[in-house]
């Protein structure tokens, strides 16, 4: 038996074959012990194929398993870009941030140039006096919890001009 | 078309606009002070207005030897950011007053026109600048004006 009569058998079992040409088979068949046996194997191979085909069932409804597919799918994808906003801060948008920042600079630099002064003291509650008379001394005492700085000028050599009730309390 | 007016982009350009003004605004604000020519004395019935009670308390703590102040002259002034402001409380007591910025303030003492010191002190709401010397009883009392 060659191969195409094998084939030929085979095409007969899956009913492919018109119906004199599976007629011939058939007589062939009858005829044939081989051809008979070779059958018989294909019918028992194909009945053996269709018992052990595994039968899968989802616990869901087809429509819902599709539709989680269809989803994942989507998840999936990349998503497009959608059309930007237009809005009048978007169009402004290149402006401001540099306006922006530079505001903030400008502030910057507003803040420490307007304050000098500050750059010149330790401590800007700490007084700085300045003495324009060489034979003049000056006694500062700061009385912190009332917010006051007293200062007081007098002769260098003469301290009796700084009365002091607290003496102690003069720095 | 969409519009979002809260976004934190804007809101974040606004605030430093707003911020922008605010520090113009404020740098361009006068320093407003008083300054009082005060006599101390030991007598409570002295000739004179006394100071307020809140003065009389800031005095009362430094070491100064007198129990009581009356006010001589009193004068209130504003000066801007950087300029100076020359007052004449007595004949023999003159101060300049310059506004350094930032609540600060540079005080120029002068005796009968004579530079006598300056003196540089931040100035805030509350806080008081005394400066006396070789004038007798008399001191000079600095403080942003109410």
């Amino acid at each position: 038996m060659n191969q195409e009569q094998q084939l030929k058998l085979q095409s007969f079992l899956d009913g492919e074959l018109p119906e004199s040409e599976a007629r011939e088979i058939l007589a062939w068949t009858q005829r044939d012990s081989a051809a008979a046996g070779l059958l018989a194997e294909l019918r028992n191979t194909r009945a053996a194929m269709a018992k052990s085909e595994p039968h899968l069932s989802v616990p869901e409804t087809r429509e819902f398993f599709w539709s989680k597919i269809q989803r994942e799918i989507r998840r999936l994808e990349p998503s497009k870009k959608t059309a930007p906003e237009i809005s009048i801060f978007a169009a402004l948008r290149r402006f401001l941030f540099p306006a922006g920042a530079l505001a903030a600079l400008v502030m910057i630099l507003h803040f420490r140039g307007s304050t000098p002064a500050t750059d010149n003291l330790a401590d800007a509650d700490t007084p700085t006096v300045e003495t324009t008379l060489a034979s003049t001394d000056a006694t500062t005492y700061r009385d912190a919890s009332e917010g006051t700085t007293l200062v007081w000028f007098s002769p260098a050599a003469d301290n009796s001009l700084v009365p002091s009730k607290k003496p102690t309390a003069i720095n | 078309m969409s519009t979002k007016f809260f976004s934190p982009t804007r809101l974040v350009c606004a605030a430093l606009f707003f911020l922008l003004i605010a520090g113009a605004t404020a740098r361009a604000a006068d320093l407003a002070l008083e300054a009082d020519l005060v006599s101390g004395s030991n007598d409570p019935q002295a000739k004179g207005t006394p100071v307020s009670p809140q003065i009389e308390k800031k005095l009362g703590r430094l070491p100064l030897k007198w129990q009581h102040y009356f006010v001589v002259n009193s004068q209130q002034f504003s000066v801007a950011n950087g300029e100076s402001k020359d007052v004449s409380l007595s004949d023999a007591c003159q101060i300049s007053v310059k506004n350094l910025g930032g609540e600060q303030v540079q005080l120029t003492l002068m005796s009968s026109g004579q530079n006598v010191g300056k003196i540089k002190q931040s100035l805030k709401k509350g806080q008081t600048l005394v400066a006396g010397g070789n004038a007798g009883n008399s001191i000079v009392v600095l403080r942003q004006a109410d």
